[in-house]
């Protein structure tokens, strides 16, 4: 298995980070993760904690290093998620469970399976053309796809966040799948909170990555989201993978082939380190921050090079 | 709340390999001073220092961080990154050229290349109703070159104005001070606001900002070239969203200049961003679709160049 995987959650202009993500992968199998705690609801950011973490340890238990099932696994771990914030919510004696949506994604031999609650989305981009994507479980998509509203008045919507399917909440989420689908080279996988899809569409994000290196693009349609999101911006998340199945893939993807049998590598933020501001940089990472764009420089700019 | 200015750094202060001449700008996230290189070149160096989070008293080279603010000016320090990351990837006459970053002085400085020259504004202000069709015509074909390549590597500037158009001697046109294009905020942070020009911001610019695209570049770019005409600003987007007060320039200027330019203005300072030019290229093909004929005052020629208007008209709608 080969691909480049990035993935980012940032604040915006949120008092905190109700985002989660996270991906795990095995020698053959990948999982993509993404979770958008409720704001209206307390301890989103459990919620979203708790779903992802479910997943990616029922990856790690069950990942050996195929799945046998990858529907069944989807199905079996968000509704495990479901249950894990309800109990937590006992435990805690908490008045309203927290609450969460969710999208997981797994590819194994060349296939993609995924499956979602709530209305942060999944989107299969290909060639500069968005090829699937998830459909929101809210309201303002129901009166969209009756004609009701226009997709101009659903952007303005008052009930635009409102969901009718998600984790933690009185019933058991309503879980949609997709179908199998079979990934070809250079194709992209991009889940993301409606803090990124609310503010750019899955047409210009394809467009943006179409053959880019994800690690740059990615980044640089958040921070263009994050500003688009402006002061009061939601919290903004992405995981992204572009597959790479021809040889001469690129130097920052990822091989899983020389991984051992039993061995998972897994990217996930770890609990309870939500820093005030999630920009914070430490000392390190100005000195990376400097290296990488002098580097740039030198690259990019003949003239000094000529010097 | 009053704000204290900054100090800069002392007129022949060694900075790295550099020698400072004396300061150029103050702005409230940054210094910009003029340097010599060890080659003896002049260099801009830009200083990040926001005054409302650091402040360095005279005679001082660190700048004073309380303990509360440090998160905030690291936290800014990023968007000062992000603007160093994406112009260093811009190589393009047309746009100004990032030569070095470093760190010094608990702050970070971008080298940026200089040469002699001024700005637009500073270009419009000394020649106050002298500004000829055919220099606003060359000098926005050329700066849009710069523009497009901006966009291209999907970055908007969203600060255009007069005073970030710089003209080299020989009056080719840079963009300078991308200092917006990376302004990301935090709500509980009020000492980092968004930052754009009245008169030059477009109406997405205010509020949600979700609507922002190269179109709001193109407000700019027709405010821009509205105060090579006007001297001024045109009136403020939000202002003019409240009531509408803004003077065709066709009707304003009529006789002047030529109608088809005076719309390429008013189609560009459209309120609504669906009507504006929707990319840099059909504003560039627009300003050299049709070259007027030469300087002389065009009175009323209703005949001919009514006709091609009315083609241009159609074919932008």
């Amino acid at each position: 298995m080969k691909f480049t995987v990035y993935q980012e959650s940032r604040q915006g202009g949120r008092g905190n980070n109700e985002d989660r993500t996270a991906y795990s992968y095995t020698r053959d199998a990948l999982l993509l993760v993404i979770a958008d705690g409720m704001g209206g609801h307390h301890h989103g950011e459990i919620a979203a904690q708790i779903a992802v973490q479910t997943l990616v340890n029922s990856f790690q238990r069950e990942a050996k290093p195929l799945l046998p099932d990858p529907f069944l696994f989807l199905q079996r771990a968000i509704n495990h998620g479901h249950r894990a914030i309800i109990d937590y919510t006992g435990q805690k004696q908490l008045a309203e469970s927290p609450r969460t949506t969710i999208v997981a994604c797994v590819v194994q031999d060349g296939i993609a399976y995924w499956a979602h609650a709530g209305d942060s989305r999944l989107f299969l981009l290909r060639g500069g053309r968005v090829m699937a994507q998830t459909r929101d479980h809210s309201r303002i998509r129901l009166l969209l796809e009756e004609g009701m509203i226009s997709e101009a008045q659903a952007a303005h919507h008052p009930d635009r966040n409102k969901i009718y399917s998600c984790l933690g909440g009185t019933t058991a989420p309503e879980i949609e799948y997709s179908r199998k689908t079979p990934l070809e080279h250079g194709d992209v996988l991009l889940l993301a909170t409606d803090g990124l899809w609310g503010v750019t569409s899955g047409d210009l994000m394809a467009v943006a990555l179409k053959g880019a290196n994800l690690l740059q693009a990615v980044p640089m349609l958040m921070a263009q989201a994050e500003v688009k999101g402006g002061p009061h911006g939601d919290n903004l998340s992405v995981v992204a993978i572009r597959w790479e199945e021809s040889p001469e893939a690129g130097e920052s993807s990822i091989s899983t082939q020389t991984m051992a049998l039993h061995e998972v590598a897994t990217q996930m933020e770890e609990f309870g380190r939500t820093p005030a501001y999630k920009g914070e940089l430490s000392d390190d990472e100005i000195e990376k921050a400097i290296e990488e764009i002098r580097s740039a420089i030198e690259k990019y700019n003949p003239r000094k090079q000529g010097q | 709340m009053a704000q204290q200015a900054n100090h800069p750094l002392p007129d022949g202060h060694r900075l790295e390999e550099y020698t400072i001449e004396r300061q150029l700008s103050l702005g409230g996230f940054s210094i910009v001073y003029l340097a010599d290189d060890p080659a003896g070149h002049q260099v801009a160096i830009k200083e990040y220092l926001p005054n409302s989070l650091a402040l360095r008293a005279a005679g001082e080279l660190r700048p004073n961080i309380t303990e509360e603010h440090l998160g905030a000016f690291r936290y800014g320090m990023k968007c000062f990154f992000e603007e160093g990351r994406a112009l260093a990837r811009l190589s393009h006459p047309n746009v100004v050229r990032v030569l070095n970053f470093f760190r010094a002085n608990d702050t970070v400085y971008m080298v940026m290349e200089y040469e002699k020259g001024r700005t637009l504004q500073e270009h419009i202000l000394k020649h106050r109703d002298k500004v000829s069709e055919r220099f606003i015509r060359g000098l926005f074909t050329r700066m849009l070159n710069g523009l497009r390549e901006v966009h291209a590597h999907k970055l908007l500037h969203l600060d255009l104005k007069p005073s970030n158009i710089y003209l080299r001697s020989n009056n080719s046109p840079v963009l300078i001070d991308f200092g917006a294009a990376r302004q990301t905020l935090v709500q509980d942070q009020p000492m980092l606001k968004p930052m754009y020009t009245p008169g030059y911001a477009s109406p997405e610019h205010y509020g949600e900002r979700r609507d922002l695209g190269p179109w709001s570049d193109i407000y700019s770019v027709g405010a821009s070239m509205y105060a090579c005409i006007a001297g001024k600003a045109p009136p403020a987007a939000d202002e003019r969203q409240k009531e509408e007060c803004y003077l065709p320039a066709v009707e304003r200027w009529q006789g002047r200049y030529s109608e088809h330019l005076l719309q390429i203005i008013d189609w560009c300072l459209h309120l609504d961003h669906l009507q504006r030019p929707q990319s840099v290229f059909a504003l560039q093909k627009a300003l050299v679709e049709q070259v007027p004929p030469a300087v002389q005052p065009i009175a009323e020629e209703d005949g001919w160049l009514g006709r091609l208007v009315g083609i241009f008209r159609n074919q932008n709608k």
